[in-house]
């Protein structure tokens, strides 16, 4: 009697709630027609632009919140729009000087802050000194930095090196301009202005506890930690959306739409961005219609075709590319993964691969149509180098590796004055955790290498990511997986991490070529595109004969959204989603 | 009985510094650099790795760095987290209320049938209702969690749609976070009838189901098996021997005497499975995205987010001594001849 | 709603003493005649016979037989087929392989945490028990700390601070395990130092290890291997939940929580059926299942038999 009753109430309880609901298919109404739903797996790091270098504080600062002078044509990276300046500079109008040192930008007036102040040519000019000396650690400042300052950080160890006089020389305010001063002549520098010039207001950060903009305080707030300032949180700019609020607890982002915004305003009047870490979650949210856009990775990509009332947009090159590096100069004490340490067929030594006929009969050996058939789908293409398809200065008709076990053992043989074929070798090769696509990549090297030669050992080891730094920082890593993603669209953002001898990677590897610093240094300076290109192609080519890493992937992109979903456009430079022309019908 | 709960109370910072002081031990096995990986996430930030490791002070000695927290949590200050880029207060204020809803309504829910069932068990012993019983409670306590709390999402919100993940719906979090509701308590669903909107408790309700359900599974199954013994060994025991042989009914016997005594072990255990819920609610909390303190834990401990783990530590410690001070009390109340010393 | 008899119990047939009989097959028929000890006693057998007979059952291909040999590494799991028993799951690894070599992994996992356990629950359980006073009270307050964590939180921040391996894994395990066994060891100790042989054997002078090692432990021990028993399903339910959170053993590793944990994205199926991938996770999620179920049931019918206050009853 009592279950019976028990049993009634639940049942009860089950029925009302289970009201309602139901899976969303085609056809099926427009859920929150003026919200839109986006669901990442990453959460932000901070919204001050100065201090965010991840791709979900990218997504909500740039160019949704917060704008920049110039920005891209819609997918077209070489083309620009003016944004919060009136003109694009350009040789032929003279905004960019001759000598390609000065350029000039004609600020738009009447454009209001979120706060409903309007901005004037001071608060850019605020707003990129600020950028430049804020200078945190593993920030961004350098992109300003190194063009502006010629110097990648403000500090020498923890001592500031930097006076505020050469630093607010290179940025001056005439008129209803802002005039850029540059340290050397830079080809690429207004494509950084178009990722990275965000603006915002003086008044609304001095107020708020940050720098004022006076000479003799800007040291105080340099270097901070991550919460320290009230742009960590809180957003003032001039983009069509502005903050309403960013909930870590819940782990969402919502936005509002900013009605003095200086175009007509978006048509959406929310946006929220929220943080769900399970992708099945994820994914059943879309399927519900819960989620307008969710984020998908390509080894996921089967669980999401065929789903009523989505839409998927493949086939869009992204400016990423996989490296596996060798590293010159294994540090092997206390290193698992060198074995032995010696060239005994048990291990590798600390200099293994300064030979470059190992280098070359890696290069040979790894099967890069399994990699990117297995680990992309067949969804990417194998780059010839670090200047990646999309970049001026790729070039398509450059020589790649091929997977060919003849020319594998070949080079092996050769290696090490021959005697590496008859004593063999063997040595771990890590990836991060969770990455599947580097697991495969670490398998498909494992089987093409041990395939060659039983004597041949490569064993597998995953690290988390704390243990990776720690690998990588003391140089124990011996042939690993790492990427690189656009910072801004210019050859040199790719050529200088991976060939550069103060790059980060060959840093890192131990690795040095003069002359492709030189080549590297001298593309920089250059402002004719012609010139350029003949010397990244240049550069590429020393890639190709020097393998200091394999290019193995430059992955296609895809995305996963409601049918609904309108005015979407694919730029590789984003974050994430433009939502200013977005609608859903 | 002031004095007892006084003395115990006074557990509590003794235990709080024994818990913060194991995982300060922990932190000898990590090398600066890793301990840096929380404030790098990205290849690129890889060049500021020794600065980063000054800036925050990584290369300290660990007991300056224990020292150094301890003075800070003196001044009432239990530090910032990175993961939740919130103060460690701050974030463990917001987590906790959401997961004390789930534990609570799951505690409730796991005594009620626990100490039901294997009373009823015990009562009817070696019968179908105890066989059954007995088989379920053991095959519950067999079973992982994520794995029953991925059925039951792929069952009830992939194909029928009925239990969402997550704690509140979208327009729902909305009118949560905007200025027209207020939070009394923390709980969701009691905050939503205090505030009068039936239609926000419904809301929250539909998004406990699942987690609620996967998280009784498997420790109504332990308790149902351990109220049973307990309760067989007291239906044994000469008082209730000595009830039948006076002639009292059955029922009498049961419901005053017998289920009195074998509620002891039952109180010990309910303090510590209160304790275990909260363990538990991790894996649950995981795989339906509910935001609390265990989700928040296992992030925080895996990225070595050391001062977000050691407050997350405290709490669990001193909810400990709590219950455990709780259960003792019980016990007094419960059996007249257990002197509280 | 009543079936208690109004007189004392009769004790069952089974456990009636027989003539002649001695205790062990007294223990033996007990545990026969409960049909739950026997399928419990079956289970674990079964997977005994697994574990040992791996390498013939599921051939190894790789230098670590402990790590799946995979065909290609297309990374939709297949059905169960020709040459695949039950199947792949993510990136081809063949679930049969990992089922019979994970039996070898969970028995090695649990066995090496509950003899780590036990062995230091000896050490120091034993001692604390013995001696009693100031030893006591400081292990005791050591047990106090480790237990005032949720278990799988601190495994959790103890593989994240040693790093992802079974090694580590068992590790983590183990020190959360520890104290319940030594205050269990603790407790029985206390009842078993004032009986009767141990006073004799301490007045005759027998030296104290002497007297813990002979006459204490083997006296006190049952408990401790009841735990045990009921402990081995846990252990390997702690071992699957560190491979779902990504801790534990590596991809790829023969275990059956990382085959769960790789089945987790498959689980929704695709947008058609929601049980495409059905096997990813059912396979694996029942030999966890069977053998935890195995362990429980013959723990319980290890207690029924052992537990010396249960005697002469049930």
């Amino acid at each position: 009697m009592k279950v019976r009753g028990i049993a009634l109430v639940l049942a009860l309880m089950v029925g009302v709630l289970a009201l309602g609901t139901g899976a969303r298919g085609a056809g099926a109404p427009v859920k929150n027609p003026d919200t839109f739903v986006k669901l990442t797996a990453g959460d932000p790091e901070s919204l001050d632009p100065a201090y965010q270098y991840d791709t979900t504080s990218y997504e909500i600062v740039y160019p949704n919140t917060y704008e920049t002078l110039i920005e891209y044509d819609g997918s077209v990276l070489s083309r620009y729009q003016p944004i919060l300046a009136t003109t694009v500079p350009s040789l032929a109008n003279g905004l960019i000087s001759k000598d390609g040192l000065t350029y000039t930008f004609p600020i738009r007036k009447g454009v209001k802050f979120h706060d409903g102040s309007t901005m004037t040519p001071e608060d850019v000019r605020y707003s990129m000194l600020r950028f430049m000396l804020q200078d945190r650690d593993g920030g961004p400042s350098w992109l300003l930095l190194t063009p502006l300052l010629g110097r990648d950080s403000t500090r020498d160890k923890d001592k500031i090196a930097v006076n505020f006089a050469d630093a607010a020389k290179t940025v001056t305010v005439q008129g209803d301009n802002v005039v850029f001063h540059l340290a050397h002549p830079y080809g690429a520098f207004l494509s950084i202005v178009a990722a990275w010039s965000f603006v915002m207001p003086k008044a609304w950060a001095a107020a708020h506890g940050d720098w004022d903009g006076q000479a003799g305080t800007w040291q105080k707030f340099n270097n901070p930690k991550l919460q320290d300032r009230y742009a960590f949180d809180h957003i003032d700019g001039t983009g069509p959306f502005k903050l309403q609020q960013w909930d870590r607890q819940a782990k969402q982002v919502i936005l509002v739409r900013h009605d003095q915004y200086w175009r007509k305003p978006a048509r959406l009047a929310r946006v929220v961005i929220k943080t769900v870490n399970e992708f099945t979650t994820r994914r059943l949210q879309l399927q519900q219609g819960d989620a307008d856009l969710i984020q998908v990775d390509r080894p996921d990509q089967s669980k999401v075709e065929g789903m009523a009332g989505v839409t998927i947009r493949d086939g869009f090159p992204q400016l990423v590319v996989q490296v596996l590096h060798f590293n010159f100069k294994i540090d092997a004490t206390g290193n698992p993964d060198v074995g032995s340490g010696k060239l005994d067929g048990n291990g590798i030594p600390p200099d293994f691969f300064t030979d470059v006929h190992v280098r070359r009969g890696f290069a040979y050996a790894f099967d890069y149509a399994a990699f990117i058939r297995d680990g992309y789908k067949g969804k990417a293409e194998q780059p010839n180098g670090p200047i990646i398809n999309g970049l001026l200065g790729y070039d398509p008709t450059a020589p790649k590796y091929t997977h060919d076990p003849a020319k594998a053992t070949a080079e092996f043989k050769e290696a090490w004055g021959g005697k590496l074929w008859d004593t063999g070798f063997k040595f771990t090769t890590t990836y991060n955790t969770g990455n599947v696509v580097r697991q495969v990549g670490a398998q498909i090297l494992k089987d093409s290498i041990e395939s060659l030669n039983p004597k041949f050992k490569v064993d597998i080891r995953n690290l988390q990511w704390s243990s990776f730094l720690q690998n990588t920082n003391a140089h124990k890593g011996t042939f690993y997986a790492l990427g690189w993603a656009v910072d801004y669209p210019d050859p040199d953002d790719f050529a200088q991490p991976f060939l550069g001898s103060n790059g980060d990677y060959p840093k890192r590897n131990s690795y040095s070529n003069p002359q492709a610093d030189a080549l590297i240094k001298q593309a920089a300076e250059t402002t004719d595109p012609a010139k350029r290109t003949a010397m990244y192609r240049q550069l590429t080519k020393i890639a190709y004969n020097d393998v200091p890493g394999l290019y193995v992937a430059q992955p296609v992109g895809f995305f996963v959204m409601r049918s609904w979903v309108r005015g979407w456009y694919y730029n590789a430079v984003l974050g994430g989603v433009d939502y200013y022309p977005i609608s859903k019908e | 009985m002031t004095a007892f709960v006084a003395r115990r109370l006074l557990l509590l910072p003794l235990v709080a510094l024994g818990v913060s002081a194991l995982i300060f031990l922990l932190l000898q096995f990590l090398t600066p650099a890793m301990r840096a990986s929380l404030y790098i996430h990205d290849p690129k930030q890889l060049n500021a790795l020794p600065d980063l490791i000054r800036k925050y002070h990584l290369d300290q000695p660990v007991y300056v760095q224990y020292w150094d927290w301890l003075v800070q949590v003196a001044h009432g200050d239990l530090g910032w987290s990175e993961t939740a880029r919130e103060p460690v207060a701050a974030a463990i204020r917001g987590y906790f209320p959401a997961t004390l809803e789930l534990a609570l309504y799951a505690f409730g829910l796991i005594l009620v049938f626990g100490v039901w069932l294997g009373t009823q068990s015990a009562v009817h012993k070696d019968q179908a209702l105890d066989q059954v019983s007995r088989f379920t409670s053991i095959s519950g306590a067999s079973l992982p969690t994520f794995v029953w709390g991925l059925l039951l999402l792929m069952i009830f919100y992939g194909h029928f749609g009925w239990f969402p993940p997550g704690r509140l719906s979208l327009n729902a979090d909305l009118y949560v976070r905007s200025g027209a509701f207020h939070p009394y308590t923390g709980l969701m669903t009691v905050d939503a009838l205090l505030n009068g909107q039936v239609w926000l408790f419904w809301d929250a309700a539909k998004h406990l189901i699942l987690p609620v359900a996967t998280l009784t599974y498997y420790l109504t199954a332990v308790l149902v098996r351990i109220t049973r013994s307990s309760m067989l060994e007291t239906l044994r025991t000469d008082y209730v021997r000595t009830a039948r042989a006076k002639g009292l009914a059955e029922r009498v016997i049961i419901d005053k005497h017998a289920r009195r005594n074998a509620l002891i072990p039952v109180i010990t255990l309910g303090s510590l499975l209160f304790v275990g819920l909260l363990s538990g609610v991790v894996i649950t909390e995981t795989v339906f995205n509910y935001p609390g303190i265990g989700q928040w834990g296992v992030n925080a401990s895996q990225q070595l987010d050391i001062p977000a783990v050691t407050g997350f530590a405290l709490i669990f410690a001193g909810l400990l001594v709590i219950s455990n001070l709780c259960a003792d009390v019980m016990y007094a109340i419960v059996d007249p001849r257990i002197r509280l010393q | 709603m009543n079936a208690v008899h109004a007189r004392p119990v009769a004790l069952p047939a089974a456990r009636r003493p027989r003539v002649g009989e001695t205790a062990w097959q007294r223990t033996l028929r007990r545990f026969r005649s409960n049909p739950l000890s026997v399928l419990g006693a079956g289970l674990v057998a079964f997977f005994v016979v697994m574990a040992l007979f791996a390498p013939f059952l599921a051939h190894p291909t790789e230098r670590n037989p402990y790590m799946i040999p995979h065909s290609g590494y297309a990374s939709d799991p297949r059905p169960p087929g020709p040459g695949h028993p039950f199947g792949t799951t993510e990136e081809q690894f063949d679930l049969f392989y990992g089922i019979v070599w994970g039996a070898r992994t969970a028995f090695m996992v649990a066995l090496s945490v509950v003899a780590t356990a036990v062995a230091i629950a000896l050490a120091l359980g034993s001692v604390s028990g013995f001696y009693g006073g100031r030893a006591d009270e400081i292990v005791m307050r050591v047990t106090d700390v480790f237990l005032a964590f949720p278990g799988l939180i601190l495994t959790v921040v103890i593989v994240a601070v040693l790093g992802q391996s079974v090694r580590n894994a068992v590790i983590a395990i183990a020190v959360v395990e520890w104290p319940t066994y030594t205050r269990l060891l603790r407790g029985e100790f206390l009842r078993v130092r004032d009986m009767e042989y141990v006073q004799a054997a301490r007045a005759l002078g027998s030296g104290d290890f002497r007297v813990i090692a002979r006459h204490m432990i083997p006296n006190a021990i049952y408990p401790l291997l009841i735990l045990a028993s009921l402990n081995m399903g846990g252990i390997v339910i702690t071992f699957a939940a560190l491979g779902f959170l990504g801790l534990g053993a590596p991809p790829g590793y023969a275990d059956w929580g990382q085959l769960v944990s790789l089945s987790h994205n498959w689980i929704a199926g695709t947008a058609g059926d929601p049980f495409t991938y059905w096997y990813t996770l059912i396979v694996p999620g029942t030999a966890i299942f069977l053998f935890v179920l195995g362990w429980n049931l013959l723990g319980d019918a290890f207690r029924d038999i052992f537990d010396p206050r249960l005697q002469g009853s049930r």
